[in-house]
Parts: structure tokens; C-alpha cells; sequence
């Protein structure tokens, strides 16, 4: 599963291998299809955007310059229709994107159409950021399951550059090798290679994080979880934060297929809360509908309370004494992590001991998702660090210490995952996480 | 007694893409992170390290704070009590750092030395960060009251190209896409997610404004944060430190070469120097010639690889034909050739310079020096450059005004 190592010459042999010279973005006025399309020009010479209508694909053509702000998009790209274009431009395509809405039987419907406009080498691609990739392309012609793989990038692609890439059974290892290959180099990708599992790596062990941080809001204010799931235990921004900028509606397709679909040891923290159903029936979807757990009114910050809707101004509620994260970040402002984390760690009171379940629960999580959802702990590392821009859980192991580690999961009543425990027992321990080039100080902001 | 060779054990570079200041982070998380990190991966203890130098060019006025050297024993209870100091010739501060530690090593003074290049910049705007930045230049005359003083010097470098042999920009525009592309492949590189190609470097609209003459954003390096920390020893050291880790002492990379010239400080006056010289920075072109003379190595052949100072794309195109890839004046060739490339004849700046892999003023010419230990180490991950055993650098601070070049190699 995990990729070979090949050297940089190999490597870029490799990318070379093939020739991508058109690509075709199905669904290009998303915000999935415009980014990716972007993202494309800068390596590929002609990428076609195509949405329902001519218009809207070149409405995607606009929100893709306006994102990299750079003219010359345009200057690689078309724009066309699914009923006008589609057997053209997939005809043609040496690569084929699929970036449609997150539902299954429209996605069926267009690989249908995909299937017989495509020629038999072209490779296609779904950006599907948890649909299964076997299902997908399930009693399709041998050469389009060879093809077909799930290519996973996260929003914004300009931006974030860590991207899941799925085999599905059939899928040729050589077409995945030179998608690895292309993508890292001509696409600046970070590839991590995950199983076709529901929300693959990145979005499971994530958004259940983000999950249990809503199902917090339920108990004590949006403010006080952010500001206790907030940039200390490992992440810029914070996670109900999060969910307004995703989407509450992102969120919940998420959340529900993991929910539905998985039977793990944390389900009950997949659920979705009640009340985000309800505020969600009511038009509540984060940022894009105005407002979400928190909202701007002028430069007041309103914040929402779960059990009834309304908004009051953050000035207005009243936090419990949170000094230890003030001292947390004082250590961390220096550089001083793992006196940082001692301080986390051993910091009296209630609201220290919700934070330090959470983040026992997403070591946990994620170590027990290790051979499920990936090969080995690397790759749920490399996607929460480059994905999430989160300190990932190996990270967090190695500045607590392992055995810490394993006392605050153990004290959180949460399972210990093996690995954790061996370490733990360990009169020298190695490290968890082994990639020198990533800073990991740079997870741990000092706010 | 014999001056003893200078040997590179390795380092650590920050995150060029970081934003310290967004992190909340002290000057002194920068210093510690890099000189840990210069530890963790080289595996020398704290209690071996005899001595410091840190480049920096301007931390008084970015982050209002001197004494940097005193920052160093800050890192480590071990530190307390070394002997520090702190080196400052603007852009080219890094070369002056890893110029006096070895020198200290060749007199026999230390047997391990430390070197840190540092700078944090994103504590100011971009207009104030300009004007810090003129104060490398003869501030009264070339600066004050000017905005962005150094592209406009930059641009004037362009025009005198342009005056001796003609310059065209679209040769410009290709370097900036290269040190872009080459970006992508480092993952400590600012730029690696931003997005550039050779049609946008050549976009003349407000996307890609010009601001100084023919210098416009994409031929610019970066505003950036960053820090290097990298340890240079004796023979008697080094051989010890192979033996440690299994190696021989010529695995251990060696500084073999060095060059150090410093022009007059006003960029009209160095061309009016320059007017009938063969060369339009002969002071420059004096460095990369000594170095190469110190090394034993008779031209531009015999160096696998190049990390220039790109500060912005008309100082590469004066580093190409300065390093002797083509006659004075054909720098377009090597360029239209694909020389630059990685796997071409003469690749420069596989890291993406200062242009892709940002350039946190202080610290660049040490990160220069890292990334040669990275290539003929064959530790460059995704933009290394197949056997390379010779990499040769070029720092250069003001315009055109200090310059510095080591080559490293086995």
C-alpha cells in the first residue's frame, strides 16, 4: 500500500512516464472543481471546465482566477457544457476530474457518460471526500476500474496541499504510482495513500474530532470548547471554527456516513447532534448562510447557544479561570513545547480535563484507525499535518511523551492502542513521527 | 601546526513558509527550533558545541532586539557561558557567520562550532520591511523616502544588462518560473503552494505589478521568516563524529573553497567601476573565480550545482554568466537551453533560491550552504541533483555590494 521509496531522478522519470496534456474538470463551478482546475494550470496546458451550463462553467473559470489571482488561468482553460461538450472534451482527456456534488447516484449518472466518451488509457479521478471508490466504479468495463482511482484534495487546493489517494481493487498500481508521482511533482501535492474506507483517513479521525466539539456546544458554550480545543492542543484554528468555514451541511454528510457506515470503539462521537439538525432545517450552514455557531454582527462576535438558537455577544459570556492555557502559551511563544504540553497536562480543573479528553480521544482514534484506514500511523500523521494543518497524533505522543500519553487516554477512560502502551513501557522510546522536514513547532501556536 | 580543513556535519532549516508572528512566536522560538532541530539531525550533543555564530542582518529594527549571539546559550542549559557573537553584512550576514566560524576552526581555536542564520520579517508590513531593507543599501542616498529602494536598484541591475547587451524579459520570466517549479520540490520552500507559472511572470497587469522599473512581484524572492542552524568542525572532530555514525572521514562533506569581496556600497558607484571590466559585477565574479581557485576546480564544470542569490531574477541572470555557464552577456542561452533545469548541465537553485525557497535575509546564505550539504550528501529528497558532489553558492548582500561563495563537496 505504502508508496516505494524511488529516488528524485526515478521519481521524476516517473512523472514523465506519461503525458497529461488535457485534463477535464466535471463540475468546475464547485468549490471542489474550481480549485482543483486552478490548481491544474499551473502544470497541465489545456484543462477544460465543464458544469451544467456554459455559463456556470465559466462562473467556475472566474472563482478559479479570482482564487490563485492570476489572468493566465484563462489562458489554459476552456469552458463548455455537459450536453454540448462532455463527449469532446472527455474524448480527448488524458485525465478525466470528477468534482460533481457528494451523491452517489449523480456521480453513477456522469461515470456513465464518462465511461463512453473516455478513450481506454485516460485515467479518471473523483474528488469524492468519502464515497467509496470500489462502489463508484462497481460494473464498469476493465479498463475504466483500471483507470479509476479517488484523488482527494482538500479545500482550498491552493492552499492545503495534503491529498488522499484511493485504489480501488482493480485499480492499476502502476497508474497510481505515476498519479503519486505527477501529483507531488508537478502538482506540489503531499500524497498519502489511504484504503477506500468511509471518509478514507483525513476526514474520519478530523471530523470526529470536530464532531465531539459540537457535541460539546451541547453542555458548556461554542466559546469556551474553542477556547479549550483552541491553537494550544495543536491546530490554527479552532474546531467549531471549523465547522462554520467547512459547513454545517459538509459536516454533517460526513459525520453521517461515518456514522452509518463504520462500527468503531468512538461511534457514539460521530453522531451528529440534534440541535445542529435542527438549526441546519432552519438555514443554519456556518459562514456561508451568515452565521454558524459563531457570527459577526459589525465587529461585535455573536455566539450561538445550542439549546436555543439565539446569538449573544462573546463579551457578554463569562469563561471559567483558563490561566494554564496562558501559561501554555507563554512556554509555547519560545519555542518551549514540551514544557508547554507538561503545563497542558497537568493543569487542575474541569475544563482542562475536557480538553485533555478530547485530545486523548483523537490519539486513540487515530492509532486505532492505523492498518483500517492506512497502512501504518504515517499516513493519518502526514494527512492531519498537511490536510488539517493539525499537530498530528504522533506529534502530540512525542512532545507529551508516550507514557504521558497513555496516562491522560487511560485517565480519559478511552482504550490505550497497543502501540502507544509498548512505547510507554520502554526504557527509551523511539519517536512516532520521523519526517525531519516538517517543523512540528509550527502546530503548536502560541494563542 | 597545519590549518585544518573545514568540515560540514549538517543542520536544520525552519519552515521557510512559516509566519512566526501569526504563530504568536518569539525571535527566540526561531533561534531555538533551528539550533534544536541542527542537533536532533546531526546528532551532536549539546555539550560538544564549543563555540557560536549567528548571522542576522536587522533583528534591532524588525523584532527590536541585539545581542543575538546571547540568544544561543538561551537554547540549551549546556550553551551557558560559550563564546557567541553576532555577524551583519545585510543579505550576505549567513556567509559572514559560516566565514567566521571556519576561520576559527582553520586557526585552531574550536573544534565544533555552531552557526545560525536568522531573520524574522513578517513583524512588519511590506512598505516598513522595504525601508528596513534600504538600510543595506547607502540608506540617505539610495533609500530614504524611496519605496521598495532594493527593486529598483534590482531593476537597474536588468537595465544595465540591457544597455551592454540586451535584456529580454521573457528570459526574466523564466527564471522566475524555475526557482517556482524547483519550489514545489522542497518542502521547507515559502512559495511551494503558490501559484506561478511563465505566463503569470509575464503577466503585465495588477496581478503582477511592476515596483522598480522592470522588476515587477514575480521576479521578486520573499518577505519571509526563517532560520538555519548548521555545525562546522575540525579533522579531529569530524573523524571522531564519522567514526560515531559509522562513516570515514571523507564521507564528511568539506567546505573546500571560499570566496569574499566587498564592492563599494553605492550601486552607481560599483558600475561606474565596471564600465570597461568584462564583467558588469567583477567584484562578484572575483568571489565565484577565488572559490572555485581555493577548491582546486578550474571552471563551472567541475561545480554539480549552483544555490544562488536570486534576491530577484535580474541578479540570477547576472549569476549565470558570472559563474562562466556562458560569455558575459549570454546568460539568456543557458536559460533558453534548459541548463538551469535539476537535471540539466548547470542546475541552479534546486531548491528554488530565494525566489521559491524564500529568503529570510540573515539566514539565506547558511540555508545555501545546507542545501549543498543536502545535495552532496544526497539527502535533497524530491530536488536532489543526481551525483552531485560539487555545489558551489553565491551570497550577496546590498546591491551587488558583499559577496560570498563556498563550495562544498567530498
Amino acid at each position: 500500500m505504502s508508496s516505494t521509496p524511488l529516488s528524485a531522478a526515478d521519481l521524476r522519470a516517473l512523472a514523465r512516464s506519461r503525458s497529461i496534456e488535457r485534463v477535464v474538470v466535471l463540475g468546475a463551478n464547485g468549490t471542489m472543481g474550481y480549485g482543483s482546475a486552478a490548481l491544474f494550470t499551473t502544470a497541465v496546458p489545456h484543462v477544460t471546465f465543464l458544469a451544467r451550463t456554459t455559463e456556470k462553467a465559466q462562473e467556475g473559470l472566474e472563482a478559479a482566477i479570482g482564487q490563485v489571482r492570476s489572468p493566465t488561468v484563462a489562458s489554459r482553460a476552456s469552458v463548455g457544457s455537459y450536453d454540448d461538450d462532455l463527449e469532446k472534451a472527455v474524448g480527448e482527456a488524458d485525465l478525466v476530474f470528477e468534482a460533481l456534488t457528494e451523491d452517489f447516484a449523480i456521480k453513477k449518472d456522469m461515470f456513465d457518460r464518462v465511461e463512453k466518451a473516455r478513450r481506454d488509457d485516460s485515467i479518471v479521478a473523483t474528488v469524492t471526500s468519502g464515497l467509496s471508490i470500489n462502489a463508484l466504479c462497481e460494473g464498469r468495463s476493465e479498463s475504466f476500474r483500471k483507470n479509476f482511482l479517488g484523488l482527494h484534495v482538500f479545500n482550498p487546493p491552493n492552499v492545503i496541499v495534503g491529498t488522499e489517494l484511493i485504489a480501488g481493487n482493480d485499480t492499476d498500481p502502476g497508474v497510481l504510482d505515476f498519479v503519486e508521482a505527477f501529483s507531488r511533482l508537478r502538482l506540489g501535492r503531499e500524497i498519502i495513500r489511504t484504503h477506500d474506507t468511509p471518509a478514507f483517513a483525513g476526514n474520519r479521525v478530523g471530523f470526529k474530532l470536530l464532531n465531539e466539539a459540537a457535541q460539546l456546544a451541547e453542555q458548556i458554550s461554542p466559546v469556551l470548547v474553542d477556547r479549550l480545543v483552541g491553537p494550544y492542543t495543536g491546530r490554527a484554528m479552532t474546531p467549531l471554527a471549523t465547522i462554520d468555514l467547512v459547513g454545517w451541511d459538509i459536516h454533517r454528510a460526513i459525520v453521517d456516513n461515518v456514522y452509518e457506515n463504520t462500527d468503531d470503539e468512538a461511534r457514539e462521537t460521530n453522531k451528529l447532534p440534534a440541535y445542529m439538525a435542527a438549526l441546519m432545517d432552519k438555514g443554519v450552514m456556518g459562514n456561508k448562510s451568515g452565521g454558524g455557531f459563531f457570527k459577526k454582527d459589525g465587529k461585535t462576535r455573536l455566539v450561538l447557544d445550542p439549546a436555543t438558537g439565539d446569538y449573544t455577544p462573546e463579551a457578554d459570556i463569562e469563561l471559567p479561570n483558563l490561566g494554564y492555557i496562558d501559561d501554555v502559551a507563554r512556554m509555547y511563544s519560545q519555542g518551549r513545547y514540551r514544557e508547554g504540553m507538561a503545563i497542558f497536562l497537568a493543569a487542575d480543573g474541569d475544563e482542562a480535563a475536557i480538553a485533555r479528553k478530547v485530545i486523548a480521544g483523537y490519539i486513540s482514534y487515530a492509532f486505532h484507525r492505523v492498518g483500517e484506514c492506512t497502512d501504518t500511523i504515517d499516513g493519518i500523521d502526514r494527512i492531519m499535518g498537511t490536510g488539517f494543518n493539525w499537530a498530528p497524533p504522533s506529534v502530540l505522543v512525542d512532545v507529551m511523551g508516550p507514557k504521558a500519553a497513555v496516562d491522560m487516554i487511560a485517565r480519559s477512560g478511552l482504550p490505550v492502542p497497543a502501540a502507544l502502551e509498548a512505547a510507554a513501557g520502554s526504557a527509551e522510546p523511539d519517536a512516532f513521527f520521523h519526517h525531519p522536514t516538517i517543523n512540528i513547532g509550527k502546530f503548536f501556536v502560541a494563542g | 601546526m597545519a590549518v585544518s580543513e573545514v568540515y560540514i556535519l549538517g543542520g536544520y532549516q525552519t519552515d521557510f513558509a512559516r509566519n512566526w508572528t501569526k504563530e504568536s512566536k518569539h525571535f527566540s522560538a526561531l533561534m531555538r527550533e533551528s539550533v534544536l532541530g541542527g542537533l536532533e539531525a546531526t546528532g551532536i550533543a549539546p555539550e560538544e558545541v564549543e563555540s557560536a555564530h549567528v548571522g542576522n542582518f536587522a533583528a534591532e529594527l524588525y523584532c527590536m532586539q541585539g545581542h543575538l549571539g546571547a540568544f544561543f546559550t538561551e537554547v540549551h542549559p549546556a550553551f551557558s557561558g560559550l563564546p557567541t557573537g553576532r555577524h551583519e553584512a545585510a543579505c550576505a550576514s549567513g556567509s559572514i557567520a559560516l566565514l567566521a566560524a571556519s576561520a576559527e576552526i582553520e586557526a585552531g581555536r574550536y573544534g565544533l562550532q555552531a552557526v545560525v542564520g536568522i531573520e524574522q520579517m513578517k513583524t512588519v508590513d511590506s512598505g516598513t520591511g522595504g525601508t528596513y531593507l534600504g538600510t543595506a543599501a547607502w540608506y540617505e542616498d539610495e533609500a530614504e523616502g524611496i519605496e521598495a529602494p532594493f527593486p529598483k536598484l534590482f531593476g537597474r541591475l536588468g537595465d544595465e544588462y540591457d544597455k551592454r547587451y540586451g535584456l529580454n524579459d521573457d528570459h526574466l520570466a523564466e527564471i522566475s518560473r524555475l526557482n517556482y517549479d524547483n519550489a514545489k520540490l522542497n518542502p521547507n520552500a515559502q512559495t511551494r503552494t503558490w501559484y506561478m507559472n511563465k505566463e503569470h511572470a509575464l503577466c503585465r497587469t495588477d496581478d503582477n505589478p511592476a515596483i522598480g522599473g522592470r522588476v515587477r512581484i514575480s521576479d521578486c524572492s520573499q518577505v519571509t521568516d526563517g532560520a538555519v542552524c548548521m555545525f562546522l568542525a575540525n579533522a579531529e572532530y569530524a573523524e571522531k563524529y564519522a567514526k560515531g555514525m559509522g562513516k570515514k572521514l571523507e564521507d564528511i562533506p568539506r567546505l573546500k573553497g571560499w570566496g569574499h569581496n566587498t564592492a563599494r556600497l553605492r550601486f552607481d558607484d560599483k558600475i561606474a567601476e565596471s564600465r570597461s571590466a568584462e564583467y558588469v559585477l567583477p567584484h562578484v565574479r572575483s568571489t565565484i573565480t577565488s572559490a572555485m581557485k581555493r577548491a582546486g576546480i578550474a571552471d563551472v564544470n567541475g561545480i554539480d550545482g549552483i544555490e544562488t542569490h536570486d534576491c530577484f531574477t535580474t541578479s540570477e541572470y547576472m549569476a549565470i554568466d558570472h559563474f562562466g555557464i556562458t560569455a558575459p552577456g549570454e546568460s539568456w542561452k543557458a536559460v533558453e537551453e534548459g541548463w538551469l533545469e535539476i537535471d540539466g548541465k548547470h542546475p541552479i537553485n534546486a531548491s528554488g533560491g530565494l525566489i521559491g525557497a524564500g529568503h529570510p535575509v540573515g539566514a539565506t546564505g547558511v540555508r545555501q550552504l545546507l542545501d549543498g550539504y543536502k545535495q552532496v550528501t544526497e539527502t535533497a529528497g524530491d530536488y536532489q541533483i543526481e551525483g552531485a558532489k560539487n555545489i558551489q553558492t553565491l551570497n550577496i548582500g546590498g546591491s551587488g555590494t558583499t559577496s560570498c561563495s563556498f563550495i562544498i563537496g567530498r
